[in-house]
């Protein structure tokens, strides 16, 4: 099966779904294309223009310095793209390992695991809290705080499935054929992972959004001046009763943007392998 | 049972001291030194190391580890550098606050989340359990503050129904009534919970309704509310209440961010600004209570979780 064949499976006769998926591409595209969409530079301080209401020159208005509300939010779509998909790379590679390896190889596991359980002590925005000041407020730390968050999430839950695999017929097959360990761990159990892992980064995607939104509003996320959804909230919080437009667009787009990655990632659930089905839990 | 209970009891110890030694190592990793932003930018080499003396920052780490450690197992968690008061104080201040506001908040998630659960079962496949699961998704996926800007916007500024911030004491004027203070927070907070527990309720009813004791409460002539309520439901409230580790965790961390969207003076809006602040042993004591809690909590969930379904203990 090709791939359109595959997304054509798993959104058929699933309208907010598909709904999701389409607004997904178009945060995508967004963040990709953002210079060629965004009218004004995100940046461009006008002070002559400031606080201006919606209108066609500034389809969102006007912030309090004056910069065009829309370009930054097309700018924003990029930072909620790069957050994203790196709090899920991290946390799925850190994590991920931590959990097959683990699983596979028992002595290992009982000490890694229990750092994991160490971690899991940590209610999430704390954890995320305190490490970020420990580290100054920037794209790639904020990016490795989330992901370490949920990277001892994703460490239990591949730790549950590599358990049910490994004691699999087909484990002992390839054991029986000479397969060395990384031969079976990457060859033999991570290829039956791949689908619950790409649900499971559907929701880390969608948690990271608003975590970073979070850190951004309480003033440990990203640094100031990057065009964040998060960080346009929080700069403009004390201006919401003169310039509620500046409160409504990129709250509406956090929402719509992790609202489609839930229905997404439900979707895909779904579509997955009954075997682990309870082992991922998402929103 | 006595087996499974000493275990997770033997498993607990260990990790609640290596949490500690985390929490401790985490404030003193921040860079920049503490006796010097305490002081300011005009102290004296001098005023610096005094401070340092005084308060035990030139002793190696270790060695302010174990004194830390024994301090708080006596009570003493150290003096806030910003309120020149033992830090239990300062917590206790901001206690009141915190428990009200997640008991409402509790009440909310138990009002709202469990009959919305229940009917989104109940009409599996229907318009209506179509319209309350999504309404229970977008609900999770709207960002706390974001939600608590647009409330106090709406009720406070544009309406008046409610203060925008703030919340004094019930020992002042006003006694209860000021718990009004702490409705469009305890709302704001209760949303995405109660909009996770929904989607739970309605999974784990799922779950228990595919079960053959159910069959035969059907078979046997039972009225489907009947059914639903005393045979489905109840068995499903196993799964709903193993999962309030999971609600306190996410009360705590949303709480942060909604005692700072309503200026609460909460613990929550504590640990923000003594983050900002530099105040080192408020951080280190608001977190270490908080873990401890957390992880207390999940072992008694576990542990009850256990005793309600004796199946988990034979795993």
């Amino acid at each position: 099966m090709n791939i359109a064949q595959q997304i054509y499976r798993i959104f058929a006769g699933r309208i907010l779904a598909s709904i999701g998926f389409a607004v997904l591409i178009i945060v995508v595209l967004a963040a990709v294309f953002a210079p060629l969409l965004a009218p004004f530079d995100p940046l461009d301080i006008d002070p002559i223009s400031r606080l201006q209401e919606p209108s066609l020159e500034h389809l969102f208005g006007t912030d309090q310095f004056g910069r065009d509300t829309y370009s930054r939010a097309i700018y924003g779509a990029r930072m909620a793209v790069i957050i994203g998909a790196g709090s899920v790379a991290f946390a799925l590679l850190t994590g991920g390992l931590i959990g097959m390896l683990s699983a596979y190889f028992s002595r290992l596991g009982s000490f890694l695991m229990r750092g994991v359980d160490v971690m899991m002590a940590f209610p999430a925005l704390l954890l995320a809290l305190v490490l970020m000041t420990l580290l100054e407020r920037s794209v790639v730390n904020t990016i490795i705080v989330i992901g370490i968050v949920y990277a001892a999430t994703t460490a239990r839950i591949l730790f549950g499935m590599t358990l049910k695999l490994k004691g699999g017929v087909f484990i002992d097959a390839a054991i029986c054929s000479g397969a060395g360990h990384a031969s079976i761990l990457f060859r033999h159990i991570l290829p039956n992972l791949l689908s619950p892992l790409l649900v499971q980064a559907t929701f880390i995607f969608a948690f990271a959004q608003l975590q970073a939104a979070a850190l951004d509003f309480l003033g440990l996320g990203l640094p100031p001046e990057v065009p964040s959804w998060g960080n346009m909230l929080a700069e403009s919080r004390i201006y919401i009763t003169r310039a509620s437009w500046l409160l409504i667009f990129p709250g509406m787009l956090i929402i719509f943007s992790v609202f489609s990655m839930n229905l997404v990632g439900d979707a895909l659930r779904d579509t997955m392998d009954p075997r682990f089905k309870d082992d991922i839990a998402g929103v | 049972m006595l087996a499974y209970t000493l275990r997770r009891l033997i498993a607990f110890v260990p990790t609640l001291l290596a949490a500690s030694a985390l929490v401790f190592l985490f404030i003193h990793l921040i860079p920049g030194d503490p006796a010097s932003i305490l002081l300011g930018d005009t102290a004296t080499p001098e005023e610096i190391a005094a401070l340092n003396q005084q308060l035990g920052f030139n002793e190696p780490i270790y060695v302010q580890y174990f004194l830390w450690l024994g301090n708080v197992l006596q009570g003493d968690f150290g003096t806030s550098v910003f309120f020149r008061q033992p830090v239990l104080s300062v917590i206790a201040d901001g206690a009141e606050t915190s428990i009200w506001l997640a008991t409402m908040t509790m009440c909310w998630i138990v009002v709202i989340g469990i009959p919305i659960g229940i009917l989104s079962a109940t009409r599996q496949g229907t318009w209506i359990d179509q319209v309350t699961s999504g309404f229970a998704m977008l609900f999770a996926s709207i960002p706390t503050f974001w939600l608590g800007l647009y409330l106090i916007l709406i009720f406070a500024v544009g309406l008046g129904w409610f203060p925008t911030s703030g919340f004094p004491s019930l020992s002042d004027d006003g006694g209860l009534w000021n718990l009004r203070y702490l409705l469009l927070p305890s709302l704001t907070l209760a949303a995405p919970n109660a909009a996770l527990i929904v989607r739970l309720v309605r999974a784990s009813m799922l779950d228990v309704q595919r079960e053959d004791h159910v069959r035969t409460a059907r078979a046997k002539g039972l009225s489907p509310s009947r059914v639903a309520i005393r045979h489905v439901f109840r068995n499903a409230l196993i799964a709903v209440a193993a999962a309030f580790g999971f609600t306190f965790a996410a009360l705590v961390s949303e709480a942060v961010v909604t005692e700072t969207v309503f200026s609460l003076p909460g613990i929550g809006r504590l640990v923000v600004q003594s983050i900002l602040r530099r105040d080192y042993p408020v951080i280190q004591g608001v977190i270490l209570i908080i873990v401890v809690l957390y992880m207390v909590i999940n072992l008694l969930v576990d542990l009850s979780y256990a005793r309600l379904d004796p199946r988990v203990s034979l795993k």
